[in-house]
């Protein structure tokens, strides 16, 4: 079977939705200054794209209109190159990388543009004109608020508020030091939001400490564990990763930075939706034929620190391995761009450290999980 | 005109100047804000924090934000030149007359000339603040005193020099009435111009008579509290807001600028007693308290201090005072002992000061009235006090009591200060004539309509007025103008006349506020009787009476000001156009009672939101902040917040001037008759289960959050019920009749609940909200 490749990964800075820097620019614009700079570090000839496959969580208003396309078209990309939107809520962009991936093996297509985008400024979470299905709102948690998922998650699996804190310190502690270490120089894509260049994250807040967490209210119950510090912050942003076949990559002699070992998908009870990463992982480590203790790099997105730690303990995974430069409690949590964000991050970091084995997995809203294993080339 | 005023500029940014700024900028009119210059990389760092704090002033300074973006600040070294872009400058600094000639220096060699300067100075006189200047700043120069805090208290008084031009003098008090909405009283040039002159008097005579008949604070604020119509704080209490240490200060600049032979000269004395208590820092609100404080350590306890021995205790019920006297002046007076005794202390000197400063502070006693009513808040100026007295009653008892009658009470000897005569209230003047009261031009008082004339209609709630040119005035007159069947019915007989006889109809009245909504005390005597068959009456005999306003086939106008609640919210929200007050505070604020709004308020104002064109697009965005609106029971802080809010269309009108409102309203009313056609009933497009799915999960969030209580998940699913069509199809339209339908069905459903009995009940009996 033709083996699939992440040959470039990048992204825009992440800033807070409504204060940051990000809040007056338009998410499709964002998008497509991600998607020209990584075409164009790639140096391949970008008439070569199959597709331009992105992920977003609420696809309407300036993320409507099939955004793919819109972002293909303001890139610059050749008319020929197709444009899909997808959706998987948090997990979209991982898996437009799964589709791509797919694609290849298919052999429909040689190399792909597969991202994400998020303006949570511009277009609510739950979009403008949210409807549940009634029926389906009274009987089920499908509808039930992220930060109510969190909750029950911390409840069951035990996983008290200092915990959290001193997780989510740690945290804030890595993407400082990889910030201030130049780790994210080399993703971030500067973008330019109304003639002011913007290059560096902005929801990064190197100050935290769990004394100055712990002073914070519960933010979803009142009695609740859960608090703004120890939940991923409404976050703009944009990501993109190069998916192509291994032959290609290597006879165009670009970086690649990982091979895709395993890909998987599960679903979970929607009130617990943060524990989503644990099916799908174990899945996918078994498909590549894998167990946790072969990994050297995790990706774990951090939705939520109670829902990380939690499936941080299901897996048995060694905290020292996971989310290495820092997760989303800093860095930011652009729903449909994060997916792109962290296997990219995962397989930079097998290119950066040495090792073989990485997992790339997040929790999805409604419960669902996605996970990505990466080897090594 | 030669002086149109486009720009202003505020020298000086302590609290009167920031203050002044942000009413500037509440107009519309962009503004420069300069104080000194300061060190340090931000040379503006003074006027910059002012700004700030402008931003975070309570009550809010700014009615908008987009007001507060009018304001930019600088220093006097770097910015001083750009006085020359400005047609008015307004100097606020500190009251030190080397200062305010220094500055005057500098601004002669930068501003354009023809450009208005005025001081803000509340005691120095003009004459001397033109010293040493050219003959064209002393033309272009004049004073302009603004009441503390500027955007809410309603007098300027203005004083012109005698060069001063009087094109100029215009324009300025034109731009203060019409664009600021002050009442512009015209002083003389004196120590103290009207307003402080009267009012320090009267304050001194009133602390002096407490300690001289060894009052407690409490008696002395209930006597000369309420029953003089004065602020309901009395006398110590308003001392204590305005800060102990103003009375020194303005004892020192008139006793040094008065002649010696002022009254004032006689009773100006510093209390030991308050001398201490300022260098202790108690200087009222502003600082640990004053005459009142709040211990907080014995757990939020009002104490008031005792004059005789300066020590605090638990305030005291204050000693009762007989209904009749309550009311009625004389009977105060004749109160026995210390209540009668303490009533004609601080109202006999007072009154007789007043009169004897008629021709010497104002030409005539309606500016000495207005200054005192608009800067002290008396209810009553000094002279209809006199007259509710009776001018021969009080010269009596001066003279009785061997104290000097100024002329101008002999003057109104066997008369009164004020007449109706032809339907035209006319005052006293000087000369012993009596002249009309003539308003400004574009001022319209329904008080002088209802003096000169009869109601066309008039029931036990409500009033219908002819206002002339064809238009009617709908005005309420409950208590509270509180609104009930009374008033529906007389919306009825209304359009009825209007259609015959008249051309338009204007709401308005010239209550405290424009109506606190529908009368609650009736609503639960038939609450309590289980009369839902009445309530229900109610509720459809509302909504009838003002969807016929707002389909009648003549133009409605509201001219709300003040609280615009509930029913009084929805009767604005039904009417074809809006001229607002600028202090209009505007809410459907139903829920707070446990009720949702049944006039009519849900659809109106889903449609005032589904034409903004800032929403997005579906049928959901509207609802959503309707009910977000409603819920909470947002009540906006001014007539431009309520159409940042939605309550108000952008076309709808706001006038800042109170007295122009009527005269504003009847004009837009007028402007409509030509063609006029009612407006279309609306088809909603409304979201449906779904959409009430998504407000019913938010609900829930906020429940978890503990920022809903129980009952407000009750209440809010009933108002999420209305608002998103009941049970109809996003793919029907729901027609208007529907959606009031739908509010009756809501609305008796929650008046059946006894948690909604309950939230009545606790806001009546405490005016404040039960969160049940």
């Amino acid at each position: 079977m033709r083996k699939v490749v992440i040959a470039g990964y990048a992204r825009s800075p992440f800033h807070l939705a409504g204060k940051g820097a990000l809040a007056r620019l338009r998410p499709d614009d964002m998008a497509a200054a991600v998607v020209r700079a990584l075409v164009a570090r790639s140096g391949i000839n970008d008439g070569d794209i199959e597709d331009l496959v992105l992920g977003c969580a609420f696809p309407e208003g300036e993320q409507g209109f099939n955004v793919a396309r819109v972002v293909g078209l303001l890139a610059g990309l050749p008319l020929s190159v197709g444009g899909a939107t997808l959706n998987r809520f948090c997990g979209s962009s991982m898996s437009a990388i799964h589709y791509a991936a797919g694609q290849i093996q298919l052999g429909a297509g040689e190399v792909f543009v597969c991202g994400g985008v998020e303006s949570m400024s511009r277009v609510p979470m739950a979009g403008f004109n949210p409807s549940p299905n009634p029926e389906l709102a009274r009987s089920s948690a499908a509808y039930l608020g992220m930060g109510e998922t969190a909750e029950i998650v911390a409840e069951r699996y035990g996983i008290p508020r200092q915990a959290q804190e001193a997780f989510a310190a740690e945290s804030q502690r890595r993407a400082a030091a990889a910030q201030a270490a130049g780790h994210f120089a080399d993703e971030i894509v500067p973008v330019s939001v109304k003639g002011v260049e913007v290059a560096q994250d902005g929801c990064l807040r190197p100050a935290t400490t769990v004394e100055t967490l712990a002073g914070l209210k519960p933010a979803f119950r009142t009695e609740g564990s859960v608090t703004a510090g120890t939940s991923s912050p409404l976050t703009d942003g944009a990501s993109a990763v190069l998916v192509a076949s291994e032959d290609y990559a290597r006879a165009k002699g670009l970086p690649i930075l990982a091979r895709i070992a395993s890909v998987a998908i599960s679903g979970c009870a929607p009130e617990v939706m943060g524990i989503g990463p644990v099916h799908s992982s174990h899945k996918a480590m078994q498909r590549a034929g894998i167990t946790v203790d072969d990994l050297d790099v995790v990706e774990l997105n951090e939705a939520f620190a109670a829902q990380a730690l939690a499936c941080m303990g299901e897996l048995g995974l060694d905290p020292a391995k996971v989310n290495i430069d820092g997760g989303a409690l800093a860095l930011g949590h652009p729903l449909g761009a994060t997916g792109a964000r962290i296997v990219g991050k995962a397989a930079s970091l097998l290119a950066r450290g040495g090792g073989r084995y990485a997992l790339a997995t997040q929790c999805i809203g409604g419960g669902q999980g996605i996970a990505t294993v990466l080897e090594a080339v | 005109m030669g002086h149109s005023i486009a720009k202003v500029c505020v020298l000086g940014a302590g609290t009167m100047g920031a203050g002044i700024a942000a009413q500037v900028a509440n107009a519309g009119v962009p503004v420069l804000l300069l104080d000194r210059t300061t060190d340090g990389p931000d040379r503006s760092i003074i006027a910059r924090s002012a700004l700030e704090r402008l931003g975070k002033a309570e009550p809010a300074a700014f009615m908008s934000k987009a007001a507060a973006r009018l304001v930019e600040v600088g220093n006097f070294d770097d910015d001083l030149g750009r006085v020359a872009e400005c047609d008015w400058v307004i100097e606020a600094i500190v009251e030190k007359i080397e200062a305010k000639h220094a500055l005057y220096a500098r601004l002669e060699d930068v501003r354009r000339a023809g450009t208005a300067v005025s001081s803000n100075t509340s005691t120095i006189p003009l004459e001397r603040l033109i010293e040493g200047r050219s003959e064209a700043f002393a033309q272009d120069f004049l004073i302009t005193h603004f009441f503390n805090p500027p955007r809410y208290m309603r007098l300027i008084e203005v004083v012109s020099g005698a060069r001063s031009n009087p094109d100029l003098v215009a324009a300025v008090s034109a731009f203060a009435d019409q664009r600021l909405g002050k009442s512009v009283v015209a002083c003389k040039d004196r120590p103290g111009f009207i307003a402080n002159r009267v009012g320090t008097f009267w304050l001194q005579s009133a602390v002096n008579a407490a300690f001289d008949l060894g009052l407690s604070v409490e008696d002395a604020d209930a006597i000369a509290g309420k029953p003089m119509g004065v602020p309901k704080t009395g006398i110590f209490g308003l001392v204590d807001l305005v800060g102990l240490d103003l009375m020194p200060y303005l004892k020192a600049s008139l006793t040094a600028s008065l002649p010696k032979d002022d009254p004032y000269q006689a009773i100006a004395r510093d209390e030991p007693l308050i001398l201490k208590m300022i260098a202790d820092g108690y200087t009222g609100r502003k600082g640990k308290g004053g005459f009142y404080r709040i211990n907080r350590e014995a757990g939020k306890v009002k104490e008031a201090i005792d004059l005789a021995t300066g020590t605090y205790a638990k305030a005291r019920k204050p000693m009762s005072i007989p209904a009749v006297a309550q009311k009625d002046l004389r009977a105060l007076l004749a109160l026995r002992g210390k209540a009668g005794a303490y009533a004609w202390a601080v109202l006999g000197p007072t009154l007789a000061y007043a009169a004897a400063l008629v021709g010497e502070v104002a030409d005539d006693v309606l500016a000495i009235d207005t200054a005192m009513k608009l800067g002290y808040n008396w209810k009553y100026g000094p002279f209809e006090l006199i007259d509710r007295i009776g001018a021969d009653e009080v010269a009596q008892r001066l003279e009785a009591e061997g104290h000097a009658v100024p002329p101008m009470l002999k003057l109104a000897a066997g008369r009164s200060f004020y007449r109706v005569e032809g339907g035209q209230r006319q005052f006293l003047g000087l000369d012993g004539e009596y002249h009309p009261v003539t308003r400004p031009e574009g001022v319209l008082l329904l008080e002088d309509v209802k003096a000169a004339s009869k109601p066309l209609l008039k029931n036990g709630s409500a009033a219908l007025w002819d206002i002339g040119d064809g238009v009617v005035c709908l005005e309420f007159t409950a208590k509270m103008n509180a609104l009930d069947g009374e008033v529906m019915t007389l919306i009825a007989q209304s359009i009825a006349l209007v259609q015959r006889h008249y051309k338009a109809l204007v709401v308005y009245n010239e209550g405290s506020h424009f109506s606190a909504g529908a009368n609650l005390g009736q609503a639960l005597f038939a609450l309590n009787i289980a009369a839902w068959g009445e309530v229900e009456k109610l509720v459809r005999g509302g909504q009838q009476a003002y969807k016929a306003l707002k389909y009648a086939p003549f133009p409605v106008v509201a001219a709300p000001f003040g609280m615009a609640l509930g029913g009084g919210c929805e009767i604005v929200l039904n009417s074809d156009a809006v001229q607002a007050h600028a202090e209009t505070y505007i809410g459907l604020v139903e829920c707070g009672v446990g009720l949702i709004p049944g006039w009519g308020g849900c659809g109106e104002l889903i449609q005032r939101l589904s034409e903004n064109p800032r929403l997005p697009k579906g049928p959901m965005p509207a609802v959503a902040k309707a009910f977000e609106t409603i819920s909470t029971a947002t009540v906006a802080k001014s007539a431009a917040q309520a159409q940042e809010i939605g309550f108000l269309r952008p076309s709808d009108g706001i006038t800042m001037n109170r007295d122009r409102l009527l005269a504003d309203a009847k004009a837009r009313a007028l402007a409509m008759v030509e063609g006029y056609t009612p407006p279309e009933r609306p088809l909603f497009r409304l979201p449906g289960a779904g959409g009430r799915a998504a407000l019913d999960l938010a609900v829930q969030d906020f429940a978890a959050k503990g920022l809903a209580t129980p009952y407000d998940t009750v209440v809010a699913g009933k108002l999420a019920h209305v608002l998103t069509g009941g049970d109809a199809d996003m793919a029907d339209g729901v027609s208007e009749a529907e959606l009031l339908a739908l509010e009756v069905e809501q609305f008796m459903a929650l008046v059946r609940d006894v948690r909604t009995v309950a939230r009545i009940e606790t806001m009546l009996a405490t005016g404040k909200p039960l969160r049940n």
